[in-house]
C-alpha cells in the first residue's frame, strides 16, 4: 500500500496550539500505554503477596523499594488520569458536555484532579 | 472486528473496569490494615474470583482495542504494524493467561 499524503504535515510543536482537551486526549494515550506497559509488574506482585505470609511480607519490601515507589507514581497518574478522563470521554459520547466551554471546563477539570491526587499519592507513599 | 463493535466493546468495557477498580482501589487503600491472610481471603472469595476473572477478560478487550488504535494512527508502515500487533498480542495473551494461572493456584 503506497502511502501517499496530500494533507500539510506540520510538526514544529512550538507553533501547534494544545487546548486542555487535546492534552486530556494524548495522556489519555499515553496513559493507556504505561497501563499496559505496567501489566508484568502488577500481575508479579499480585503472584508474590498470594504465596503465603513469606511472599506477602516480600511483596510488601518490594513495594518499599526506591525505583518501585517511583514507578507507583507513574501508574498512579496513569490510573487517575486514564479513568478521569475515560469517564468524560463517555459522557461526551452520550452527549453530556459536548459544547466547547464545557468541554473545556472539563478537560481542565480532568487533567488538574489527575495531577492533584497523583500529589495526594505522593504524599502517602512518602 | 468492524470499527463499531470494537467502539462498543471498548466503552462496556471501560465501564466494567472502572467500577471494578474503583473499589479495588478504595477497599485496597481505605478498607483495612491488610495481612497475608485477609488479603488472600479477600482475593479468592468466590464472588471477588469471578470479578477478576471478568476484569482480566474486560482488560484483555480493552487494552487491545486502545493499543491497536495507537498502531493504526501513528504507524503507517504495514509490515512493522504486523510486527507491533504481533509483540502487543503475545504481551497481553501472556499476562492473560498468567493472572488467570495466578487466581487459580491462589484459590488451589
Amino acid at each position: 500500500m503506497p502511502s501517499q499524503r496530500t494533507a500539510p504535515v506540520y510538526l514544529n510543536l512550538f507553533r501547534i496550539r494544545f487546548p486542555a482537551g487535546a492534552i486530556t486526549s494524548i495522556a489519555h494515550r499515553l496513559s493507556g500505554v504505561f497501563l499496559f506497559l505496567s501489566l508484568p509488574f502488577l500481575i508479579h506482585l499480585l503472584d508474590l503477596s498470594l504465596q503465603g505470609p513469606a511472599g506477602f511480607e516480600q511483596a510488601i519490601e518490594w513495594l518499599q523499594c526506591g525505583w518501585i515507589r517511583a514507578g507507583s507514581v507513574v501508574i498512579a497518574w496513569s490510573l487517575m488520569h486514564h479513568l478521569l478522563a475515560g469517564i468524560r470521554f463517555l459522557l461526551i459520547d452520550i452527549e453530556a458536555g459536548v459544547t466547547l466551554p464545557t468541554a473545556r471546563t472539563s478537560a481542565w477539570f480532568v487533567n488538574i484532579t489527575a495531577a492533584l491526587l497523583t500529589l495526594a499519592w505522593v504524599g502517602w507513599i512518602l | 472486528m468492524h470499527g463499531l463493535h470494537t467502539w462498543i466493546l471498548q466503552r462496556f468495557s471501560a465501564i466494567y473496569l472502572g467500577v471494578f477498580l474503583v473499589y479495588f482501589v478504595t477497599q485496597l487503600l481505605l478498607g483495612q490494615q491488610w495481612t497475608a491472610p485477609a488479603w488472600h481471603a479477600w482475593i479468592t472469595h468466590p464472588v471477588m474470583r469471578i470479578a477478576s476473572v471478568g476484569f482480566i477478560l474486560a482488560l484483555l478487550a480493552h487494552a487491545w482495542v486502545g493499543m491497536r488504535d495507537i498502531v493504526l494512527d501513528y504507524i503507517t508502515h504495514l509490515g512493522l504494524r504486523l510486527v507491533i500487533f504481533t509483540l502487543i498480542g503475545l504481551v497481553l495473551g501472556g499476562c492473560g493467561l498468567w493472572a488467570l494461572h495466578v487466581l487459580m493456584v491462589a484459590a488451589g
